[in-house]
């Protein structure tokens, strides 16, 4: 298999479970550190999942540029002779942001007010960031097999071309 | 890469427009968002230069709408085209699921189309991917001014691989959306093309890889796609282990009485990054309770760049004078002082115990024996 076949290979999946398994860890973090919102997104910048208070900001662009702050530092990392400098703080007046690297491929937002400090965000993020690691290594074992539902919902992708065809037209004709 | 979650109902993918500066990238962009439906469109977001030309990259998520039972979304970015800004382009361009190549189709622009489709080809290599097996379209832009580039003349130059091409251009919207339609069914095509239906990529969330995503040629011993599924299980320890929790909380201690912006070093404490980056800043961060050691491992490098002037050496001299006294000191932290303050009242209060059954042993001897 070329490189480029195994990196094709390498997209993102995450099943129903696996969420539900993600979901609760970032709750549990939420309780415990106090802030009002965490989200995982991959390094792409596409939101994977989301938990506590709903932002009215919109979550694909904050994701976007989260990943894009992120990549730049890790550039900067490079440059200063650092592996990768694995987590990020941005502070505002009232509103900040907490970004650590989760594994390889994902970053944890946080998104918290003066209703908590940094010191405990950080806290209980690295304890999060442990137990997220720990559970994608838990779900990549479990991939070697995946269950009835995996398979299922990995079928109903096959349409995925055949039913384009008629959205795209519907969208994109007439412009 | 393309993102399939089952859970949220979503599939994600990463179009980039790519092209030499000014070729029509950021035009292009903000037709589509124009002409795009309300209720489809995210907010176009961009990272420029005063001067508008794109610092970073221009952004707008696009929804495609429900295709087989999935709520299909791709995000829509440009590169900076000029030459200078190669490692932001290389960011950008990281994990992209389709591309699509805006040449300019003016006379004079010729050898920067070609440079831009070099440098696309060469960024994408050091990614460890191939230009001619990722989803790729091109538009021929500014066909509306006097006297462009013959198609033939185009096509030979810049289009070996025979992929789709479109007559655009940027300014009036003409081919702009078409180009777009063509390679979103290229991208979706290409998402069910891999022979391997269950797919994981979850798995590189336990394995950092060992080299950067993004390297400079120089260095690039590795490309990016050793960071695949096949990589070795050897670098997963080094990946869970995570960052021990009282440095973390030191540095967060730390952090807080720093700048508005850290980035705390893997495995180390924030204090090293802002040091690293910021030499200057250490005096003047004051008795934040952060260990010696890192504040010196930063000396050498800080002494190696450049030619010391003399008032960089009296900050060296400072600096080293404050980790010196730092290092004597006990730990800043009050409950160490008292900790080993204790002990050394406990160590005395044994001596003193001790010393007083010798002399009480020396004296009840004398007193039995009567010497």
């Amino acid at each position: 298999m070329s490189k480029d076949q195994q990196l094709r290979d390498d997209r993102l999946v995450f099943y129903r479970n696996d969420l539900g398994r993600i979901d609760r860890v970032l709750e549990e973090f939420l309780r415990l550190a106090g802030a009002s919102t965490v989200l995982l997104i991959d390094k792409e910048g596409h939101m994977i999942t989301q938990a506590g208070k709903v932002p009215s900001f919109n979550m694909d662009t904050i994701s976007a540029l989260v990943a894009g702050s992120f990549s730049a530092t890790r550039e900067m990392a490079r440059l200063l002779g650092e592996k990768e400098f694995s987590a990020l703080y941005h502070q505002g007046e009232r509103d900040n942001i907490q970004l650590s690297l989760v594994g390889d491929r994902t970053i944890l937002t946080v998104l918290f007010d003066d209703s908590t400090t940094l010191g405990m965000v950080r806290l209980y993020v690295t304890e999060a960031v442990r137990k997220l690691e720990d559970l994608f290594v838990e779900i990549c074992r479990g991939r070697s097999d995946p269950n009835a539902q995996g398979r299922a919902d990995m079928d109903d992708l096959a349409n995925i071309k055949n039913s384009a065809k008629d959205t795209l037209d519907a969208l994109f004709d007439g412009n | 890469m393309v993102q399939i979650n089952f859970a949220r109902k979503e599939i994600n993918c990463k179009i980039v427009y790519y092209g030499p500066g000014l070729s029509g990238k950021t035009t292009s962009l903000e037709v589509v968002h124009q002409r795009t439906p309300q209720g489809h469109k995210g907010e176009l977001t961009s990272i420029s230069t005063d001067g508008d030309r794109t610092l970073f990259f221009d952004f707008m998520p696009l929804d495609l709408g429900t295709i087989a039972g999935m709520k299909v979304k791709f995000h829509l970015y440009t590169v900076p085209g000029q030459v200078y800004y190669n490692s932001t382009r290389k960011l950008v361009l990281l994990g992209a699921d389709g591309i699509i190549f805006v040449a300019d189709s003016t006379p004079g622009r010729m050898e920067d189309n070609q440079q831009s489709m070099d440098n696309l080809a060469e960024n994408l290599t050091e990614m460890g991917r191939e230009v001619n097996r990722l989803p790729l379209v091109i538009q021929w832009n500014k066909r509306d001014l006097p006297n462009p580039v013959p198609l033939a003349e185009l096509e030979a130059k810049l289009n070996p691989n025979k992929v789709p091409t479109f007559e655009t251009s940027a300014k009036t919207g003409d081919g702009v959306f078409q180009a777009l339609k063509s390679i979103s069914a290229l991208v979706l095509e290409d998402i069910n093309s891999s022979d391997r239906k269950q797919a994981g990529g979850i798995q590189n969330n336990a394995k950092r890889a060992g080299a950067p995503a993004v390297q400079s040629k120089a260095t690039a011993s590795e490309p990016a796609g050793a960071s695949s599924g096949s990589m070795p299980d050897r670098d997963a320890g080094k990946v869970l282990r995570p960052v021990p929790t009282p440095a973390r909380t030191a540095a967060a201690a730390a952090a807080t009485s720093g700048a508005t912006a850290t980035a705390t070093a893997q495995g180390g404490a924030s204090a090293k990054a802002v040091a690293a980056t910021k030499p200057a800043a250490a005096p003047a961060a004051g008795p934040a309770p952060r260990t010696a050691e890192p504040v010196a491992a930063t000396e050498p490098r800080a002494a190696s760049r450049a030619p010391m002037t003399e008032s960089k050496a009296a900050l060296k001299n400072e600096m080293q004078q404050m980790a010196q006294k730092r290092a004597e000191k006990p730990a800043a932290s009050g409950a160490a002082t008292h900790a080993s303050s204790g002990n050394s009242k406990m160590f005395a209060f044994m001596a003193l115990g001790i010393l007083a059954g010798a002399v009480a042993a020396v004296v009840a001897a004398k007193l039995l024996l009567g010497f």
